[in-house]
């Protein structure tokens, strides 16, 4: 690979107001069900304008993502489709799509305008109903649902067309990196499996205190109807089986209905509006194919070493890490490669629970993807929402102890693509 | 004229033969083959041929969510890391490794390996193969 560089931006960018819809499946809440499109990102981005204390009238610019209009949505402008939604219809947009790391993408999109001085408030949202998908010639509301069997063959749209799906070399995303983790610590198979079950513990601990989380049934109650008494002992067991050679049925991500969206604008005039800003310090960003070895430990190498040589921070200075951990082992292995756990030590952390949202070296104290959700490309703007809330001190159950001033996220996906933020909360 | 690279590539799997480009800089084999090297940020490559000879450095055992059909028609398979003795690492499916015999073939890696070539629809594609001594 060939590394590269990011320079200071030409004025600083802060975030000033978030907003979401929170992560479930339309379908199983009537309240839900019959959402659209529109719905979902007009609410997000209504949410956020009402946070930031702002009209539409008074935003400037807007970005929309998803990560493929196309398959959930049938729209190749989806930005036009949802612009009135929220009152912006005739200003400025523009959509794009990064797969999984779309919400991050969608971060850097906003903050590049802003900091270029083109526009002063921007909105960058995305929505994404990914438990169902459209119907030819039917309105919006009316959705049929996805099934795995339509999923599985369009998850190949992240691979090389030209070489990777025909030479077979896309399929080891999901254990690579923790078998790398294995071999190289001398964990067992056992140890690793204790690891990643704990992990799996800690996160639905944390999205059950989460209103915006998906699953917030705790697995106290689901051992106690499969006829366990200890919740550890029910995630060893068949009632979830290995879907991979590590990765159990809770160390997936599950598909999500959801929508969030950030405002921002220039650190000097943030101070004008309702909240507590968060200055954008800078993001680091690397992406390779599948095909080449260990991509995902490649590039979060390279991204986060951009991002510290900008903002010239080093792991220490860093209170709080999100992880896009659609893969749960990603957030052990991305955590240590990041520096903000020690090389070879941090399973130890995991088992001890030092990186559960109440302890002393919290990860996604939202409960991460396995347990908060996966809205494809918004999960990396509902890690953002949730990262901003930790930093102002408004995250209310699952507020972290350490009272986090700057906060990293490990963004993520599509094929694949790291985009690395450093937020921080400005005084 | 713009330079076909894809093409050519299958054309040469239909022949056994497995082509990839050098870096005319750094002397880096980009493979599979693309105009560029990904290793220093030249622009220009030229054609080269690989043996299909190397090792296996790591295994991963396919499981219900990353499991190919299509693959076990040909025979048990892993997915991993081939290191070719051009000096090329890629990901890749390698065929001879039972669910039964991965756990001891796993704490032999690096295990030697070649290519083989299979008809799917169409076309040729390339995999690899576990060397028969190792697995006699
Ligand atoms: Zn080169």
């Amino acid at each position: 690979m060939v590394s590269g560089r990011v320079g200071k931006y030409q004025r600083s960018v802060s975030i000033i107001g978030v907003g979401m819809v929170p992560f479930c499946d339309m379908a199983d809440h009537p309240e839900m069900e019959g959402l659209t499109e529109g719905e979902f990102f007009g609410t997000a981005a209504l949410n956020a304008m009402a946070d930031a204390g702002l009209e539409p009238r008074d935003v400037e610019f807007f970005y929309h993502g998803n990560a493929n209009p196309k398959f959930h949505n049938d729209a190749a402008t989806p930005n036009m489709q949802v612009a009135q939604w929220f009152g912006m219809g005739g200003k400025g947009s523009a959509h794009h799509s990064e797969a999984c790391c779309t919400g991050y993408v969608a971060l850097q999109e906003a903050v590049l305008d802003v900091a270029s001085g083109a526009h002063d408030i921007v909105l960058s949202g995305c929505a994404e109903l990914a438990c169902g998908l459209p119907i030819k010639g039917k309105p919006a509301h009316i959705r049929k649902r996805l099934l795995l069997e339509d999923l599985i063959p369009d998850l190949e749209a992240i691979m090389d067309r030209a070489y990777t799906r025909a030479l077979g070399g896309g399929h080891i995303g999901q254990d690579d990196w923790i078998d790398l983790y294995r071999t190289t610590y001398g964990l067992t198979d056992e140890q690793v499996d204790e690891v990643l079950n704990t992990m799996s513990y800690h996160g639905r601990r944390a999205a059950v205190l989460n209103p915006m989380a998906m699953h917030r049934t705790p697995f106290e109650e689901l051992a106690k109807e499969a006829g366990y008494d200890d919740p550890m002992e029910y995630l060893r067991s068949p009632f979830n089986p290995k879907t991979t050679q590590y990765l159990r049925v809770t160390g997936n991500a599950t598909n999500a209905d959801g929508a969030a969206c950030v405002i921002v604008c220039p650190t000097e005039m943030a101070h004008k509006f309702r909240k507590k800003p968060i200055e954008v310090l800078g993001i680091g960003s690397s992406s390779l194919e599948l095909m080449v070895p260990h991509n995902e430990m490649e590039i979060t190498k390279e991204a986060a070493r951009q991002v510290y040589e900008v903002t010239g921070l080093t792991p220490d200075d860093i209170d709080l890490l999100f992880v896009n951990d659609f893969v749960l082992a990603s957030q052990l292995c991305a955590a240590e490669e990041v520096g903000y756990l020690p090389r070879g030590e941090g399973w130890k952390w995991m088992l001890e629970g030092r990186c559960a949202f109440d302890g002393d070296r919290p990860i996604n104290p939202h409960g991460g993807r396995t347990s908060y959700g996966h809205a494809f490309g918004v999960s990396g703007m509902a890690d953002i929402y949730e990262a901003v809330l930790q930093l102002r001190g408004e995250a209310g159950a699952i507020q972290v102890k350490n009272h986090p001033k700057t906060a990293m996220l490990r963004g993520f996906g599509g094929g694949q693509n790291c985009c690395i933020p450093i937020l921080k909360a400005v005084d | 004229m713009i330079e076909k690279i894809v093409a050519p590539f299958y054309e040469g799997l239909e022949h056994h033969k497995i082509l990839a480009r050098k870096c005319k800089e750094c002397g880096a084999i980009e493979f599979p083959p693309r105009y560029a090297c990904n290793a220093c940020g030249y622009h220009e490559t030229e054609w080269v041929e690989l043996s299909g000879k190397g090792k296996l450095t790591t295994m991963i055992t396919p499981a219900t969510l990353n499991s190919d059909p299509w693959n076990a028609k040909i025979g048990p398979y892993c997915y991993g890391i081939v290191e070719l003795e051009e000096g090329v690492r890629i990901n890749s499916t390698v065929f001879g490794v039972t669910k039964k015999k991965a756990k001891t073939l796993r704490n032999q890696l690096p295990l030697p390996v070649h290519a083989i070539f299979a008809e799917r629809d169409g076309y040729t594609t390339l995999f690899f193969q576990i060397d028969e001594d190792v697995l006699a």
